[in-house]
């Protein structure tokens, strides 16, 4: 009998070990019939929300994803506070936990990235056997060329098939502008501001003209956009500034409007005026108030960020918590139409060169972002508690919701659609004629192919970095007595740093950009 | 050796975290010298000499941030030490139990409040537009200051909380090293007729010497390194101070942040450690030249 039980256990572990090596074998990938599900983690950028929303959303959507590929998802977070430093080291550290990374040319490193080797080189084939329709829609769009360094290789898929405006503007108040003298309370030139801003310390005396808080150059950048034809290069940054801009219709001849010109003295003359008005605190370099928060509060008058956040926040927002307030939008560079189309890498997925399923972190993506349940709920959570489709066919919120508390935050921004958006009642009912007035003028960036090597002028962008962010901040807020002293003291230093060499590196980069484009 | 085994068995988890969190990241150094991509990694990337740490000689602010940083930190460690002998001296003579239970917790509470909370308060005490301090003046018929704008306030402000926060907990290691006094010495001085003031002065303050002389060239080392946190907080972006306030950590965390570039930081923090080394190294000898016993090493 003993024996017999000795037998039988014996045979039972080593059926066991035979049918662990089994599974071993066929549930490596999670690919076949049968294995566990593969987790992929996806590094989004955002603050994780608390609520229990997007757990409950991610139950669902694996669901779904286990059904199509047999894969979970899971996101990992890069949290806002000093977003910039912790992206970055996120990718330096090599972590293989991350599969998919949300990524960007002009605010999220892409280039830099993919050079220095972050990102998994996607070959043809790959993309078209782990997503096919992503694959489809973007080559029928002619968009991997976006995408790839001089290697020919593609790094990152682009989010082409997304309409978004992301050009900042002045966010103020309708009611209080046609209090101010100004027609349907509607301001048009940037220098206006002056009178609305005087109109509101004088009358509105719990409120702040612009009750602006710390890092911020759109008093001066605003202006300039609007009193020169210069673009931005996005793609070089010294610090937190952008030094580097090309005349309109000679995109070879770089410049920068910190450095040349009588503009820049102007925009800071103004901000001197507005200082002395009283339109930000006079601390207003070591505030740290959110001034959304307080425009929604009725304690500012202004607010900046992009069109976007104005069509799809602002309006509901002030509309419900201001009512009568007719929030307006003041889109900086309007005055000449010196504004540019938003470009299709503003948002990109890149698969990390470190992924272990580099595959399945593909079929996941195209489910995300072709699926149209998939989509629905990475996008908008779980209909019912999270959104509502209303009977005019808009998405709407259930009632209670309180878009401040009750977020999803998944943060997909990586693979939006146009197909799958409906209309929101929360956005302004008039978006598509924003959308179209500033669709008229707007130019295309004419660098959105270009990579800029860094590497031989990179100590005197940090140099240069050190030179603005003592100088900008100042002129932003009027802080100097003698703006023209300033910034001739500013541009000095940043010749001796050595602006003139790196100018001459960036311009020879962007003619052979030029020439080989053409070529 | 055989002896000593239980101490250096004591000593075991210590030596393993230095080993491990000091010594072994050590070879990372080499990150400094190279234009670091992820392909080839910290030894295979390109060596690119002394590149990274030109930035730093570009800028101009070499001499600049690098007095601000010593003078910070010579006030923060005299004036730390002085203060923080002076507590325990003080707290010693007590005789209250309670009362000195009481006053030690409450000095060494602002050690555990986050710097962020404090830039909060002295702003909110500070500001121009709402700040209590303002408040107090214009109620009381006065012109409001900028704070803010006044970079010649801003040293002795940082100085006084730092003070604030540390010295409530430097005071321990003091206290401690008097209660490690023989108190035979002290009551002999006593009985020989020796004031409060003749016990301090001849027997409390001289057996503190070592533990002065040891925290000191410790703190030393790290003279190169400014308290970031602190001075991050209370002066921020705010570039109508950077004369008074810059130092080397803040200028470069300006400079180099969104760079997406590492090298250049680790070219900064082997430019302080070396030089840290080096006053450490320094200090020691001019130590051990006068008394041996209270060196290092």
């Amino acid at each position: 009998m003993k024996r017999r039980i000795i037998t039988s256990t014996a045979a039972l572990i080593a059926l066991g070990i035979s049918a662990t090596a089994l599974t071993a074998c066929t549930g490596g990938d999670g690919d076949q019939e049968g294995g566990a599900p593969t987790e992929i983690t996806m590094l989004v950028l955002g603050d994780k929300p608390t609520n229990g929303r997007l757990e409950a959303m991610l139950d669902k959507l694996n669901e779904r994803l286990v059904e199509k590929a047999n894969a979970k998802l899971d996101l990992f977070y890069v949290e806002w506070a000093d977003w910039q430093t912790q992206y970055n080291l996120q990718l330096l550290s090599g972590d293989d936990n991350v599969d998919l990374i949300t990524t960007a040319t002009d605010w999220l490193y892409a280039w830099e990235n993919a050079k220095k080797g972050a990102f998994l080189p996607l070959s043809e084939d790959m993309l078209k056997e782990n997503a096919p329709k992503t694959w489809e829609q973007v080559d029928a769009a002619g968009d991997w060329e976006l995408t790839k360094l001089d290697n020919d290789q593609i790094y990152f898929i682009p989010e082409d098939a997304y309409t978004q405006w992301t050009n900042h503007g002045f966010f103020y108040r309708g009611d209080w502008a046609a209090q101010a003298g100004f027609a349907n309370g509607e301001i048009t030139k940037f220098e206006d501001f002056t009178t609305y801003f005087q109109w509101i310390k004088t009358n509105v005396p719990d409120a702040y003209p612009w009750d602006v808080a710390g890092a911020n150059e759109f008093a001066l950048t605003g202006y300039l956009q609007g009193h020169t034809d210069l673009q931005t290069i996005q793609q070089i940054t010294a610090g937190n500034y952008f030094p580097f801009q090309t005349p309109e219709g000679d995109e070879t001849d770089v410049t920068s409007w910190y450095m040349e010109g009588d503009e820049l003295l102007a925009a800071a003359e103004l901000a001197k005026e507005w200082n002395d008005i009283g339109v930000w605190r006079e601390d207003a370099l070591n505030y740290d108030g959110v001034t959304r928060e307080l425009l929604y509060a009725g304690l500012t008058g202004t607010d900046q960020h992009h069109t976007q956040t104005f069509v799809g926040q602002i309006v509901d927002n002030m509309t419900t918590k201001q009512p009568g307030s007719d929030p307006k939008l003041f889109s900086f560079g309007s005055e000449n139409g010196n504004y540019f189309r938003d470009i299709k890498t503003h948002g990109a997925m890149a698969v990390s060169a470190n992924s272990s399923n580099p595959e399945k972190a593909l079929q996941v993506y195209d489910l995300l972002r072709n699926d149209e349940e998939a989509y629905n709920l990475i996008n908008f959570g779980i209909e019912g508690t999270d959104y509502v489709v209303t009977d005019d066919g808009k998405l709407g919120y259930p009632e209670g919701y309180d878009s401040s508390t009750d977020g999803l935050g998944a943060n997909f921004w990586a693979g939006r659609m146009d197909e799958f958006e409906l209309p929101r009642t929360s956005e302004a009912p008039n978006k598509d004629e924003i959308y179209d007035a500033l669709d008229a003028d707007a130019k295309d960036y004419p660098y959105s192919t270009l990579v800029v090597d860094k590497t031989p002028i990179e100590s005197t962008l940090a140099a240069m970095s050190g030179v603005l962010s003592e100088y900008i901040p100042q002129l932003q807020y009027g802080k100097f007595d003698d703006p023209a002293a300033a910034i001739a003291e500013m541009r000095q230093k940043l010749k001796d740093v050595g602006y003139e060499d790196a100018r001459a590196d960036v311009e020879a980069q962007i003619k052979a950009w030029d020439e080989a484009r053409e070529g | 050796m055989i002896q000593n085994r239980m101490l250096l068995f004591m000593c075991l988890p210590a030596i393993a975290f230095f080993l491990l969190f000091s010594y072994a990241p050590l070879p990372g150094i080499w990150i400094a010298f190279t234009n670091f991509n992820y392909n080839d990694g910290i030894f295979g990337s390109p060596f690119v000499g002394l590149k990274n740490f030109e930035f730093l000689l570009k800028s101009g602010q070499l001499w600049l941030l690098t007095r601000n940083t010593i003078l910070y930190n010579v006030a923060f460690i005299v004036l730390g030490n002085i203060l923080q002998i002076a507590i325990a001296i003080m707290l010693n003579e007590v005789r209250l139990k309670y009362f000195k239970k009481i006053s030690q917790g409450v000095m060494f509470l602002p050690y555990f409040i986050s710097v962020v909370l404090v830039g909060v308060i002295a702003f909110n005490l500070l500001n121009y537009d709402t700040g209590a301090l303002n408040a107090l003046i214009v109620q009381t018929g006065g012109d409001p200051v900028k704070i803010y704008s006044t970079a010649g306030a801003w040293p002795l402000i940082i100085i006084l909380v730092q003070l604030w926060q540390s010295t409530g907990y430097g005071s321990i290691v003091y206290f401690a090293a008097i209660m490690g006094i023989d108190k035979g010495l002290i009551e002999a001085a006593s009985i020989d007729g020796a004031s409060a003031w003749q016990r301090i002065r001849h027997v409390i303050l001289p057996s503190l010497k070592p533990t002065f002389i040891i925290l000191l060239l410790f703190s030393l080392g790290g003279i190169m390194n400014g308290n970031f946190g602190l001075f991050w907080n209370l002066v921020g972006n705010n570039a109508a101070l950077f004369a008074t306030t810059d130092i080397i950590e803040t200028a470069v965390y300006r400079m180099v942040m969104s760079q997406n570039n590492f090298t250049t930081s680790t070219a900064v923090g082997l430019y302080q450690s070396l030089f840290g080394f080096a006053i450490v190294m320094t200090a020691n000898w001019i130590v051990r030249r006068m008394n041996k016993d209270y060196a290092l090493f």
